[in-house]
């Protein structure tokens, strides 16, 4: 008797849910790893000579390593925002730039994000780390809007406020950041626990919260998502006592080094409390490297530029995916993008997709199954994207054209002309064509080469189509910005903005309108 | 109990380690060296291309090596050295008819390797090593200068490198060796197609499992140094293996070659002789940027071959010896291919020869026993000139160049420009060396600020072992000044049964030009 493939699924499926029953939900358990400024280059099994990454490397080993993954965009909240939507930042407002701490707007509360998802199937969801997507009036653009249940972190990035004491056991950060904002504020839930936050401890908080939020869901046999948004390695770099001056690579490098234990414990937290065969983990960074304060900074490899800009450096970065059992070991050189993330996962865990336009395709078959990506192609949006300037470049299989190259303030010290801010937003006509196969460092300009000129043109198509039925929301970075906004644990007090610091100790510190 | 099963799994190794030898010899050894392959050409170095991946379990079973060097950024001068286990400047492989010039051994070249000179089989020979080299020699094509007169009993390969086709008239092809006779030439009897089409990596490779095997069924140990040229210019592959890269030929190339690692590690997994055999990989220097689009990579490190910036010198290197050295290391420990002269000495049970410099040390210390020795230095030399020295995260350049004649437009360093740092001409930096601390900055992107506590400390780190080196330093006779069209490979002995001599210009020696 021939078993049709139907029947073998079935039967895939019994064997599953019998090795798998100690999951009584039968849905997995989705674990993001995202880092902060991670570049191509940073890590160990990405070719960083000095980095001290083991248990990366090690999740790499074990896991699915993709050379060819994309950050939907080179900078934090709109990257941030794609990553929970599935929507590259022009349709949901998250442009030009980031949110700053007197931001008024944020991620609009019509936008469905995977936690909301995947709260409505059942899943305790927790972001742990970093959320940039605004702030706002009566703090409504906080994580707890968004369908997560829990949030233990800080709304911005920790140099959109004065930077006090960088590493054990109180030495300077290399510069003081933004003096003029309110404290650096450590969030639970929509209450600030610690303002301005003690970075040297920071990492410590945040595994101990997600250690708390795994063992408490597998031992309740409850799905979860943990959104696990690092601090790290965001300027100005910060290490506590564990790996002060630990490693070869100085400041940056125990940064890292800080990374590298928090991941090494969560997966093998997951062994331990025996859910690891039923979780996805995905390990990867929210824009490429940024090369603004010299070696503090980090590595792109290969890769053209870093941070803020659309050449490979600012965008490309490393990608791991981790499922025992599921995910054969390896590496892969599909075309993905953290946009897939969101889509994938509500396949995976049968869940309904938002009625919206998303820019992510269900990779499933490259995880599972080594297959092809269904992506072909990658749109690069730029921070000064605009409706009038709206695609940088364009990937199209191996090709590249790029449209408008600009550097970026985030890339001034790469002793490549092209990187610094100083490169205005340029047109390029016809525009540069690199095949990044051949060349992942964008040297070698083939646009005038007619054997190319099929492909430009292919790529002028389908740029077309794409700029044709792209809906560009109203600017929420643009919206005005109010001092009186910014995080502060003690409303009304002064001087402002110093006057707002409130530690662990002085507990239950609400805020206005709480 | 714990105790018991303990003692039980000793025993199991015990056995496994014994059972295939019975009469113990001692450990073979295996130098596979690739040519102008860069240090991010590996998968586990992070290269985007899925080209490696015999090579990336090869570290996960071994130690991968981040911070190994070729002695020089050119092949003869870092093939010399590996084999004598010293520096350029001592064992002649340089010029002196110009200034900082890197040199090497084109077929019109009058030197080679020197008699006074030890070459690696040589030694091993005392300690009852058979060796081969298969692949390319490098070491001077004059007959005094063959391999088998150098310590090697079997042959397979060439004394040049595979460059081609020659009409046989201005120019010979160069001629491919089985032990002391040629049997053929590159483009004729050893077809290099233009499409770049060709079966020699399959012939290296079948080389040395044939060797392999001749020498586990005869019980004598072994050297083999494995020496495929394919990723050289013009880079080739098999059929079976054109086109099935993401980076054209040479990635192609690349594929072929750890194709043939991953058959060479098998074979000895096979025969059970891989706890008896220590494997190293590595290649005589940095990707040739200057080829254009469609080389090797030398991942973050700047400029390539030819230069004595991190990406000229910084080797792809795995060491691999199961049982031996635990898998999955990662060495930080500073080497050199000089190293290797040592180690297989020291693998061999014996003593460096004391009557002359010694530039490498053996690595087992740091890949068996996981001593780092952190005082060891690397001198970065063109042709006469120290360019640059690293000790610990610290490297000085004394010296700084990265063009040769603009007229050639050969770009050493693409899209890399670091202000003071890659300049073009060669400039003269003693007074203030540039430095660099490496652990942070491996790209040589951002120098330290003269004058700085930092810079003081480092500098002077790196200057005790510089001035040392200096004082201590005493030329060899530069073996590569003189060239002549008269003594190319136009009758390579062997030719006669061939009837491939050929008929050359009378000896007209002139000093070579080395232009870059």
């Amino acid at each position: 008797m021939e078993l049709k493939t139907t029947q073998i699924v079935v039967i895939i499926q019994c064997v599953w849910s019998v090795l798998g029953n100690t999951h009584s939900h039968g849905l997995p358990n989705i674990v993001f790893l995202f880092v902060d400024d991670l570049g191509y280059g940073d890590l160990g099994c990405y070719g960083h000579p000095t980095s001290s990454t083991p248990h990366i490397d090690q999740l790499s080993r074990n896991g699915l390593q993709f050379t060819q993954f994309y950050a939907a965009s080179p900078l934090c909240s709109p990257s941030r925002a794609a990553l929970l939507t599935g929507r590259l930042s022009p349709r949901t407002g998250i442009w030009p730039n980031v949110f700053l701490p007197e931001s008024s707007g944020g991620l609009q509360h019509n936008e469905t994000t995977l936690a909301e998802i995947l709260r409505v199937k059942g899943y305790n969801t927790s972001i742990v780390g970093k959320w940039h997507l605004g702030f706002g009036k009566n703090q409504q653009y906080l994580p707890m809007n968004y369908g997560f249940n829990s949030f233990f972190g800080t709304p911005f990035s920790h140099d959109m406020c004065p930077c006090l004491k960088c590493f054990y056991p109180s030495d300077p950060c290399f510069n003081q950041c933004d003096l003029y904002y309110t404290g650096c504020a450590l969030f639970h839930n929509d209450r600030i626990i610690e303002q301005p936050v003690d970075l040297t401890k920071l990492e410590d908080k945040f595994i101990q919260k997600a250690t708390d939020f795994i063992t408490t869901n597998a031992v309740s046999k409850t799905p979860f998502f943990l959104y696990y948004s690092f601090q790290h390695t965001h300027h100005p770099q910060f290490a506590g006592h564990r790996y002060r001056n630990s490693t070869l690579r100085g400041s940056f490098g125990d940064s890292l080094a800080e990374v590298d234990d928090s991941v090494g414990k969560v997966v093998q937290l997951l062994k331990d409390v025996g859910v690891e065969d039923n979780t996805f983990v995905f390990f990867t960074s929210d824009n490429g490297p940024s090369l603004r304060n010299k070696h503090r900074g980090g590595n792109a490899g290969p890769l053209k530029c870093g941070k803020g800009t659309t050449y490979e450096g600012g965008q490309r970065v490393p990608g791991i995916a981790y499922w025992p059992g599921m995910i054969k070991p390896g590496r892969s050189m599909e075309l993905a993008s953290t946009l897939d993330l969101l889509p994938t996962i509500v396949k995976l865990v049968n869940g309904t997709l938002p009625r919206v336009a998303l820019d992510g395709v269900d990779i499933r078959d490259v995880l599972f199954n080594s297959g092809k990506s269904t992506r072909e192609s990658f749109f690069y949006i730029s921070p000064y994207s605009t409706p009038d300037y709206p695609i940088y470049a364009v990937r199209y299989k191996q090709y590249k054209a790029h449209y408008y190259t600009q550097g970026s303030s985030n890339t001034d010290f790469t002793h490549d002309p092209d990187c610094p801010e100083t490169h205005n937003r340029t047109k390029q006509v016809p525009p540069l064509l690199y095949d990044l196969n051949q060349d992942p460092s964008e040297i070698y300009n083939l646009n005038l080469d007619p054997a190319y000129t099929d492909v430009l043109m292919r790529i002028d198509d389908i740029k077309r189509e794409f700029e044709a039925s792209l809906v560009w929301a109203e600017s929420e970075i643009g919206k005005p910005t109010d001092t009186a906004l910014e995080p502060c644990c003690a409303p009304g007090c002064s001087p402002f903005p110093s006057c707002c610091q409130c530690h662990t100790s002085n507990k239950l510190l609400f805020l206005p309108g709480l | 109990m714990m105790l018991l099963i303990k003692l039980f799994q000793f025993m199991l190794m015990f056995h496994a380690f014994y059972s295939t030898n019975s009469n113990p010899s001692k450990p073979n050894v295996i130098l596979m060296l690739m040519d102008d392959m860069g240090w991010g050409d590996l998968g586990v170095l992070g290269n985007p291309a899925k080209e490696t991946p015999n090579l990336d379990r090869m570290a996960s079973e071994g130690a991968l090596m981040t911070d190994f060097y070729a002695p020089n950024p050119l092949c003869s001068p870092s093939r010399a050295s590996l084999l004598t286990g010293r520096l350029p400047i001592r064992n002649g492989f340089y010029t002196t008819n110009d200034h900082a010039r890197c040199s090497y051994t084109p077929q019109y070249i009058v030197g080679g390797i020197p008699d006074s000179e030890i070459v690696l089989p040589e030694l091993l020979n005392k300690a009852g090593y058979r060796s081969k080299i298969i692949g390319k020699w490098h070491l001077g094509h004059q007959t005094q200068y063959h391999p088998l007169k150098h310590g090697f009993d079997e042959y397979f390969g060439a004394p040049n490198c595979h460059v081609g086709p020659y009409d046989n008239k201005k120019q010979p092809n160069i001629p491919v060796y089985r032990d002391a006779d040629m049997i053929g030439r590159y483009y004729e009897e050893f077809k290099i197609d233009k499409s770049g089409e060709s079966n020699l990596t399959q012939m290296f490779i079948e080389e040395a499992i044939a060797f392999i095997e001749k020498q586990h069924q005869t019980g004598e140990q072994f050297f083999l140094y494995w020496t495929p040229d394919a990723s050289h210019s013009p880079h080739y592959a098999s059929k079976s293996f054109l086109g099935t890269s993401q980076r054209e030929l040479y990635g192609d190339a690349v594929m072929e070659l750890d194709y043939g690692v991953g058959q060479i590690l098998g074979k000895l997994k096979e025969l059970q002789i891989e706890n008896n055999t220590f494997v190293f990989f590595s290649s005589d220097n940095g990707a040739a940027l200057s080829g254009g689009a469609y080389v090797g990579s030398n991942g973050p490190f700047l400029c390539g071959k030819h230069t004595t910036f991190e990406g000229g010198m910084r080797e792809p290197s795995i060491a691999w010896w199961p049982g031996r050295i635990k898998p999955g290391k990662i060495v930080h420990e500073l080497g050199s291919l000089m190293d290797l002269f040592a180690t297989a000495v020291d693998i061999a049970g014996m003593k460096l020869p004391a009557d002359r410099v010694y530039d490498g040390s053996s690595l087992l210390p740091v890949l068996v026993d996981d001593k780092m020795n952190k005082n060891k230095t690397i001198f970065y030399y063109r042709g006469n000139e120290l360019m640059a020295a690293r000790r610990g995260m610290y490297k000085a350049h004394f010296w700084t160049w990265s063009e040769g004649i603009p007229t050639l437009h050969l770009e050493y360093c693409p899209g890399m420009q670091v202000e003071d740092v890659t300049t073009r001409n060669l400039t003269n930096h003693m007074a203030q060396p540039v430095l660099f601390h490496l652990g942070r900055d491996p790209g040589e992107k951002f120098k330290l600020k003269l004058n700085t506590a930092e810079y003081k400390k480092g500098l002077q780190f790196i200057m005790e072992a510089v001035i040392e080196h200096k004082k201590t330093m005493i030329p060899g006779q530069p073996q590569l000044n003189m060239c002549d069209k008269g003594i190319m490979n136009w009758a390579p002995s062997g030719c006669e049964t061939l009837n491939k001599c050929l008929h050359g210009p009378p000896s007209n020696p002139f000093k070579c030009s080395w232009p870059v």
